[in-house]
C-alpha cells in the first residue's frame, strides 16, 4: 500500500506542478462534453419510438404509417368503437386485480425474507429468481395447456374465465418483483421497532399488522403500482391465456398489426402511457417521501 | 405515517397490564409452532402451482409426441425425438440467428450503455441524477409494443425518416430496414437498453467519488483510473445487466414480430407457431426447453468468459503491485 504512495512522489513531482492546471479544464471539456453528447443522444433514442407514437396519434389519416393531417379524430375511437373500449377495461380490470394478488402475497413473502430468514430463504429466492429469469414466451406455453387441462379435465371451470387466467398470469412475476421491493426495504431497516412491539406484548400478528405492515407500506405501495404497469404492458402471455371476448389491450394491438395499424392504436396507447407516467410518478414520489436516493429508487424500480 | 404513529401508539398500550404473564406464554409457544417460512407459503404455493408445475409439464410433452392431425400431444411412447426434430437444418437456423441477435443485442447494449450510465453516474450533475433515472425509466415502463411500433414508423421505406434520409442523399432509394435482422437489432437494443443502464448506473454511483480521488492522487490518469477502479468495482453491474438484457432478449417475441418479418425469425415465434398454429405441443414444448437450455448455457460461458479475462488481469495487477514494493 505504501509503495504507490511514495511512487508519484520522485517521478510525478514535475508533473504535479504543470499537470493539474491544464489536466483539469482540458480533458473536462473534451471527454466529458463527449461523455454528455453520449447521454443526450441516448436519451433521444430512448424516447424517439414514444414521441413518434404520440405525434402520430394526432393523424387523421387512414393508416398509422401514413401521415395525412392533424387532428383528434382518432382519440374519439375510445367511446366508438366498442371492441377497443372493452380491450382497454379487460387491461385496467386484469392491472388492478392481479397487482393486488400480486402485492397480497409478494410482501408477506418479502416479509418472511427479510424477517424470519434460514436456510428456506435460498430456495425462495432460487423460485423467485428463476420465476423472473424465465423467458416470457416460456412462461407462455406452459401456462396455457395448464390452464386448459385445470378448466376442462379437471374440473374447476374457474380457469376457464379470461379474467381469472389472465390475472394468474400476470400475477407471477409481479409477485417476485414485489417480495424483492418489500424484501430489500426491510432489510434495509432496523428490527427493534418490532422487537420493542413484542417486548411490550403486542401479539406477533398484531405487531406484523401495526408496526412491519406500515414500515414496509412505501415499498408495497411501489410494488403494486409496479406490478399495475406491469400486467398493462404484458403481451406475451396474455396472447397465450386469454379467451375471446376478454381480450386485454396489448394483444388487441397485436391482432391489429396483421390486419394493419390504425391510428385509434396510436390515440389509445397515448392515453395508456399517461396511465402509466401517472403510476410511475406516485411511485417515484412515495420513495422520494420515504428517504429513498435516485440510486435507491433504480435499484427498486429495475426489480431489486 | 399517521398509520405508523397510530401502530406504536397501540403498541405501547398493553404496557399498563404487564402482569398478564400468560399471554407471553402463549405467544412464545405460538412462534416456536408456527414454521420460520410461514408467510412465504402463499407465495410459494402459488408460484409452484403456476410456475413450477406447468414449466414441468412442458419438459413432459417434449419427450411424447404429436399424435395426429387434430391432437396436440400423446405421452404414451417417450422419445428424444422431438429434440432431435429442433435441431433439424429448419429450426436450427433460427436457433443460430437467435444467439446471433442476443449475443450482438447485449453486446451493443453495454456498449451504449456503458458511457451512459457512467455519465449518469459520475459526470452529471448530482441533482439531476433523480430526473436522469426518471427519463431512462419511462420508456422502459411504457408498453414494449407500442414502443416497438414506434420503431416501424420510424423505419418503415414510406416514413419520415426515409424521406428525411433521402432529402439529405443519404441513401439512394426508399430505407431498406424493416423486416430485416438489422430492424431487429435496433429494436431489441432499443427495448433492453434501460435494463442495461439501470444496474450499471447503480453500480457506478456505488463506487462513489472517493476511490476516485484517491486513484488520481496517488498518479493514475482517467483512463488507468477508470479501468483499474471504477470498472472493476462495477463488475456486479456489468454483470446484472448483461444477465438482465441478455435473458429476456433471446426469448424475445414481440420486437421480431413487429419488425423482423421472415427474415429476422426468433426462436420465440418459432415456439409461440408451434402452439398456436402448428398445434404441435410436443414440438414446440421440446423447442422451449432447447431454449431455456441455450440461454442457461450461454450465461455460463459468459460467466466463465469473464472470469478467464479477469484472471490475467488479477495476476497483472498483484504483478505490478510486487514490482513496486520490491
Amino acid at each position: 500500500m505504501t509503495a504507490p504512495a511514495t511512487r508519484p512522489v520522485g517521478p510525478a513531482t514535475p508533473r504535479a506542478d504543470d499537470g493539474p492546471p491544464p489536466r483539469n479544464p482540458r480533458p473536462r471539456s473534451w471527454g466529458d462534453r463527449l461523455l454528455t453528447a453520449v447521454g443526450f443522444l441516448v436519451l433521444a433514442f430512448l424516447f424517439a419510438p414514444i414521441v413518434v407514437v404520440i405525434v402520430y396519434s394526432f393523424n387523421e389519416g387512414r393508416l398509422l404509417i401514413a401521415w395525412d393531417h392533424f387532428g383528434f379524430g382518432s382519440f374519439a375511437a375510445l367511446t366508438e368503437r366498442p371492441a377497443i373500449r372493452s380491450a382497454v377495461l379487460v387491461s385496467i380490470q386484469v392491472a388492478v386485480l392481479s397487482s393486488l394478488l400480486a402485492t397480497f402475497l409478494g410482501t408477506m413473502a418479502g416479509v418472511a425474507l427479510a424477517r424470519r430468514p434460514g436456510r428456506w430463504t435460498y430456495w425462495f429466492i432460487g423460485l423467485l429468481l428463476l420465476v423472473s429469469v424465465t423467458p416470457e414466451i416460456v412462461d407462455a406455453v406452459s401456462l396455457l395447456p395448464w390452464l386448459v387441462y385445470l378448466g376442462s379435465d379437471a374440473g374447476l371451470s374457474v380457469f376457464n374465465g379470461g379474467i381469472v387466467r389472465l390475472v394468474v398470469g400476470h400475477s407471477l412475476f409481479a409477485t417476485a418483483v414485489v417480495s424483492y421491493i418489500v424484501r430489500a426495504r426491510l432489510v434495509g431497516l432496523d428490527e427493534s421497532l418490532e422487537e420493542a412491539s413484542g417486548d411490550l406484548y403486542a401479539p406477533p400478528v398484531r405487531t406484523f399488522r401495526r408496526v412491519t405492515v406500515p414500515l414496509a407500506m412505501p415499498a408495497v405501495l411501489a410494488g403494486y403500482l409496479l406490478s399495475f404497469t406491469l400486467s398493462l404492458d404484458n403481451t406475451i402471455v396474455s396472447a397465450f391465456v386469454q379467451v375471446s371476448g376478454t381480450t386485454p389491450w396489448p394483444v388487441y394491438v397485436l391482432s391489429a398489426l396483421r390486419s394493419g395499424l390504425r391510428p385509434e392504436i396510436a390515440a389509445v396507447s397515448t392515453l395508456m402511457l399517461v396511465l402509466t407516467l401517472v403510476a410511475l410518478g406516485v411511485v417515484a414520489l412515495v420513495l422520494r417521501r420515504s428517504g429513498d436516493s435516485a440510486t435507491d429508487i433504480a435499484r427498486t424500480m429495475g426489480g431489486g | 405515517m399517521p398509520e405508523a404513529l397510530g401502530g406504536t401508539a397501540t403498541a405501547s398500550r398493553p404496557v399498563p397490564a404487564p402482569p398478564a404473564g400468560p399471554p407471553t406464554a402463549p405467544a412464545a409457544g405460538r412462534r416456536l409452532r408456527v414454521p420460520r417460512f410461514a408467510l412465504a407459503v402463499p407465495a410459494g404455493a402459488w408460484l409452484v402451482a403456476f410456475f413450477v408445475v406447468p414449466i414441468g409439464t412442458i419438459v413432459w410433452f417434449s419427450f411424447g409426441y404429436k399424435p395426429g392431425l387434430f391432437g396436440t400431444h400423446a405421452n404414451d411412447v417417450l422419445s428424444l425425438d422431438r429434440y432431435r426434430e429442433a435441431f433439424s437444418p429448419t429450426f436450427f437456423a433460427t436457433f443460430q440467428n437467435t444467439l446471433w441477435v442476443g449475443v450482438a443485442g447485449t453486446a451493443l447494449c453495454l456498449l451504449v450503455g456503458m458511457p451512459t450510465a457512467y455519465w449518469m453516474a459520475v459526470k452529471a450533475p448530482p441533482r439531476r441524477r433523480g430526473l436522469l433515472v426518471a427519463l431512462v425509466m419511462v420508456p422502459y415502463w411504457t408498453n414494449f409494443l407500442v414502443r416497438t411500433i414506434g420503431w416501424q414508423v420510424i423505419l418503415a421505406p414510406q416514413g419520415w425518416l426515409s424521406s428525411l434520409l433521402q432529402t439529405l442523399h443519404l441513401t439512394g432509394g426508399p430505407l431498406d430496414v424493416l423486416y430485416t435482422r438489422t430492424a431487429v437489432l435496433i429494436g431489441v437494443v432499443y427495448n433492453y437498453l434501460p435494463l442495461m443502464i439501470l444496474p450499471l448506473f447503480v453500480a457506478f454511483d456505488r463506487v462513489g467519488p472517493s476511490l476516485r480521488e484517491a486513484s488520481k492522487d496517488l498518479g493514475a490518469n482517467r483512463w488507468r483510473t477508470f479501468t483499474r477502479v471504477t470498472l472493476p468495482l462495477a463488475r456486479p453491474g456489468i454483470i446484472a445487466g448483461t444477465v438482465l438484457v441478455f435473458i429476456p432478449l433471446m426469448g424475445d417475441y414481440v420486437t421480431a414480430t413487429v419488425l423482423g418479418g421472415a427474415k429476422g425469425n426468433m426462436v420465440g415465434q418459432l415456439v409461440a407457431s408451434q402452439f398456436q398454429t402448428a398445434q404441435n405441443w410436443a414440438l414446440g414444448s421440446a423447442m422451449a426447453v432447447v431454449l431455456i437450455l441455450v440461454i442457461a448455457a450461454t450465461v455460463g460461458v459468459i460467466a466463465l468468459l469473464g472470469w478467464l479475462v479477469s484472471l490475467p488481469i488479477r495476476a497483472r495487477h498483484r504483478l505490478v503491485l510486487d514490482e513496486e514494493g520490491a
